[in-house]
């Protein structure tokens, strides 16, 4: 049972053994902080790997899936410590009238990891319904994903009804999807185009930060 | 018998079939059972040879691609159910399927068959520009396009606005752009004197009631036309998508079956593409009862097939379906680089050379990997169908063709990543005239002629 058993199950996928590991670590004595940077490390190098196609979708999301669990039972310790606060809580959703999901759950995928809360509804979903689960969840952050350019103005319809409903401040709102751009985000108003999924994590804590 | 094949039976295991959580399907059922099959058949991919030879490969391919669909079958998404079919099933799909039909109307009907590897019978020709453009110069678009000599069908770019408002799906602002789409098309194939195109229509409309309300032989998409309907990555179905496939049918068009596996997603590596490749176009005749199968699969991070971990399962997955069956089917090319700069044309004229000797027909050319407006012309297509024509007509085999394809690649593919957007379809051709400039035109002629060095004898 070491840090490295543990680094190495997350990075095959093993989510049993993985949860597993992290119990047994964290109750040896062993500071979840310091498990959650080193996982964090190999999160990056996966990130970077799958950036490079060198390791496919598949692969990464076991890895994902197995940090996550990880994350799961360290969370109570981290919170007994003072720490483990969500980074921020997202919002995220592909647009009405559109289907289309691989984009936004990978991107779902990468914010969890780093320490995003996400609340995921799902694809063909309302302006309203956005606005609304982002009211019920507390969201610092909506999300919305469009893959084909006839449901692209949806992403502008909904920063419209927060404007109309006197909300805009309350939640940064960011865009992506294949058609979209960074022209398109400043035509409609968005705080954040995000261009892929690997640079979401940081680009939403660089974003919560303004 | 034409498609659609046992619809009623088919639609129903939307209700019946094995109930599934939809976040479980892609990475419990499709991504193992597909890696397990891939490694059963022993597919391996070879990054040296975009071309290959390995006809035992690409029969296994075949056998693969079938498993795949037979275990995993498609995914609705209303429903959370899995349409499946047995072996039984997908054979009689398959023998009582026809490997010819005759598209369009009066002199312009075009007769489209099946092609085997390394036909000699040119590729069945659909230009499509597979962007979105501007509403003043979409009619533009369609007489340029229409006026191609190799044109045998033409799918016209997508509206954003209709009478100046941004069109959104699903609502009205929908079925009026459809309308405006249809009617400019039918205006401008009567203007250069081909009414009876071929037509795939309308791109329009992302929505079943788009494309549902411009049905009519009149003045709309009539029967001798086709429509598209898509499959979503991966493996996966709604009802919106199945209403299109019933229409069809009922309406007595023609349809394809539009999907785009993803290299890198859930089909992990070529291997997994090629087989995806296969398992889509049953799926089309199975489920959806497609006359023909339009693929276009592409990188993860690109959206585009030009390079050769595309090149590679385009080239063995059409083997595989020219080899085992009578399936009709469309090599849609996604570039990196935009109109008007010689990588483009480059990539062009590799991507069709390498579909056209391994059995596909030509669906070119999504340029600038369709992300931009306005960004795609009809002459990389030209080029591209005009190495098609001359790549059956000279009965180029296989080997050959990989040489050169290897040539080709060498002169775009270390700039897939960061490739020239190029020029806007208004800077690089006179609009009133729809017509290329010359500058544009030079550029097309200088790259034809070095394609021609290669090997590839263009009969004009």
């Amino acid at each position: 049972m070491s840090l490295e058993e543990l680094c190495k199950a997350v990075e095959t996928g093993d989510q049993d053994k993985g949860k597993d590991l992290a119990q047994k670590l964290v109750e040896g004595g062993t500071d979840p902080l310091q498990i959650i940077a080193a996982l964090t490390k190999v999160m990056d190098e996966i990130g970077e790997k799958f950036a490079r196609l060198e390791i496919f979708l598949p692969e990464m999301m076991m890895s994902g899936e197995a940090m996550s669990k990880v994350v799961g039972v360290l969370t109570p310790h981290l919170k007994a410590g003072g720490g483990g606060e969500p980074k921020g809580k997202v919002v995220l959703g592909t647009v009405k009238g559109d289907l289309h999901e691989i984009g936004k759950n990978i991107v779902k995928l990468m914010l969890q990891v780093g320490f995003f809360e996400v609340r995921d509804i799902g694809v063909d979903a309302d302006p309203i319904t956005f606005i609304k689960q982002a009211e019920e969840f507390g969201a610092d952050i909506i999300g919305a994903s469009s893959l084909m350019t006839t449901t692209m103005p949806h992403q502008k319809e909904m920063i419209d009804i927060l404007k109309d409903e006197g909300k805009r401040d309350k939640y940064k709102v960011v865009i992506g999807g294949a058609p979209t751009t960074v022209e398109w985000a400043e035509e409609i108003g968005a705080d954040l185009y995000a261009p892929d999924a690997g640079s979401a994590a940081k680009l939403f804590t660089d974003l919560l930060k303004k | 018998m034409s498609n659609p094949y046992r619809l009623w039976e088919i639609q129903g295991r939307s209700n019946t079939g094995p109930f599934c959580d939809e976040d479980e399907f892609l990475p419990k059922i499709f991504a193992p059972r597909l890696r397990e099959i891939v490694n059963k058949y022993e597919i391996k991919y070879d990054p040296k040879t975009p071309v290959p030879t390995d006809d035992k490969m690409a029969d296994r391919i075949w056998q693969a691609g079938w498993e795949l669909f037979r275990e995993v079958g498609l995914y609705n998404t209303d429903t959370h159910r899995i349409i499946k079919l047995s072996d039984e099933e997908i054979t009689e799909a398959l023998y009582a399927t026809s490997d010819r039909y005759w598209v369009g109307a009066g002199k312009d009907a075009v007769l489209w068959k099946h092609r085997s590897v390394e036909d000699t019978e040119p590729p069945f020709c659909i230009y499509s520009p597979d962007c979105t453009c501007s509403e003043e110069l979409f009619y533009s678009y369609c007489l340029a396009f229409l006026k191609e000599p190799l044109l045998d069908g033409f799918c016209a770019p997508i509206l954003e606005e209709s009478m100046g408002q941004l069109i959104r799906s699903a609502s009205p602002f929908e079925i009026n752009g459809c309308t405006e789409h249809i009617y400019k098309m039918r205006l401008a194939a009567k203007q250069v004197g081909r009414p009876g195109t071929f037509f795939v229509a309308v791109g329009t409309a992302e929505h079943d009631t788009g494309q549902i309300a411009v049905s009519n032989n009149d003045w709309g998409v009539r029967t001798t036309d086709s429509r598209i309907i898509g499959t979503l990555t991966e493996f996966k179905t709604a009802d919106t998508l199945l209403n299109r496939a019933v229409h069809c049918a009922q309406y007595g068009c023609y349809s394809g079956n539009l999907t785009g596996p993803i290299y890198g997603g859930w089909c992990g590596g070529s291997e997994g593409v090629a087989v995806a490749l296969v398992a889509y176009s049953l799926n089309g005749l199975c489920i959806y009862g497609t006359q023909y199968n339009q693929h276009f699969p592409f990188h993860l991070n690109w959206g585009s097939n030009t390079t050769r971990e595309l090149l590679w399962p385009i080239s063995m997955a059409g083997q595989a379906m020219a080899r085992n069956s009578k399936l009709l089917y469309t090599s849609n090319g996604f570039a990196n680089a935009g109109p008007m700069t010689e990588m483009l044309f480059y990539e062009t004229a590799c991507h069709a050379l390498v579909s056209v000797v391994t059995g596909w027909h030509l669906w070119e050319m999504a340029s600038t990997r369709n992300k931009f407006r306005n960004r795609a012309t009809p002459l990389e297509a030209r080029l591209g169908m005009e190495v098609g024509h001359a790549v059956a007509r000279q009965g180029m085999k296989r080997g050959q063709a990989n040489e050169i394809a290897l040539k080709l690649l060498s002169k775009y593919e270390a700039n897939a990543g960061d490739a020239p957007k190029g020029a806007e379809y208004q800077e690089c051709y006179d609009v009133a005239k729809a017509n290329p400039t010359q500058e544009h035109y030079d550029m097309y002629r200088k790259v034809k002629d070095e394609v021609a060095k290669l090997g590839v004898e263009f009969p004009f």
